[in-house]
């Protein structure tokens, strides 16, 4: 990992079209401003790292459990 | 018609009608190519399996069949991605979990967007939501 140290007000430009900015540092935390193309998705780490484990998670799966959720699912609609 | 050798068996598929991720799942940005799977029961459940993984297969759901109040709409790079226009459908869907004590979870945090008419899909993760990446189902008990 390439490790820089910045002050409040400056930067990192990433490639042409990515500019980082330290905005403000207050009480331990940093803030960060950033500026990308709106295509470039821009997630806190911890939330993209719980999505991608929860969809490794969910490729866990076996046809007996699905079949007889279904099951109970339909039934229970049929109900209503 | 082409086949894959899938955990499920074998399945065969037409590669022009596959559901294309041009992004990937989160976290699986491989994952590029679905076979919609044709539900075996009656339910709200269905599944997608991959073509770049034979591996690998998601369990999805229209997650209005549980909370009907579940709006989300795609925001315009998210409609460049999926090749559609302001007026075109746009369904949203839910990757579920099922986990061996079938405690089934629907993940709302991190949403499918698909359109019909490309036959494309992408996940997102909604900013700022009190949905849960773990939602239990409502009214649901085991099996």
């Amino acid at each position: 990992m390439l490790v820089l140290t910045r002050k409040q007000g400056e930067g990192i430009v990433i490639g042409d079209d990515i500019v980082i900015k330290v905005i403000e540092m207050k009480g331990g935390n940093i803030r960060i401003g950033i500026e990308a193309p709106h295509d470039k998705k821009i997630y806190r780490q911890e939330i993209y790292d719980r999505i991608s484990q929860q969809n490794i998670e969910s490729l866990q799966w076996n046809m007996t459990d699905l079949d007889s959720l279904s099951d109970n699912l339909s039934v229970r609609r049929k109900l209503k | 018609m082409s086949t894959l050798q899938t955990r499920f068996g074998e399945v065969e598929y037409d590669a022009k009608n596959l559901l294309h991720f041009p992004e990937g799942m989160i976290g699986l940005p491989d994952l590029h190519d679905f076979i919609v799977m044709p539900n075996r029961k009656e339910g709200p459940l269905f599944w997608i399996q991959s073509v770049d993984n034979p591996d690998f297969a998601f369990v999805l759901t229209d997650p209005t069949n549980f909370f009907f109040d579940y709006r989300i709409v795609p925001d315009s790079s998210v409609k460049l991605a999926l090749q559609i226009e302001e007026e075109d459908p746009c369904f949203v869907l839910t990757v579920v979990t099922v986990p061996p004590d079938q405690n089934i979870t629907i993940n709302l945090a991190a949403p499918i967007f698909f359109a019909s008419k490309s036959n494309r899909a992408m996940q997102v993760i909604l900013d700022n939501t009190n949905y849960q990446i773990k939602t239990p189902l409502p009214n649901t008990k085991k099996a």
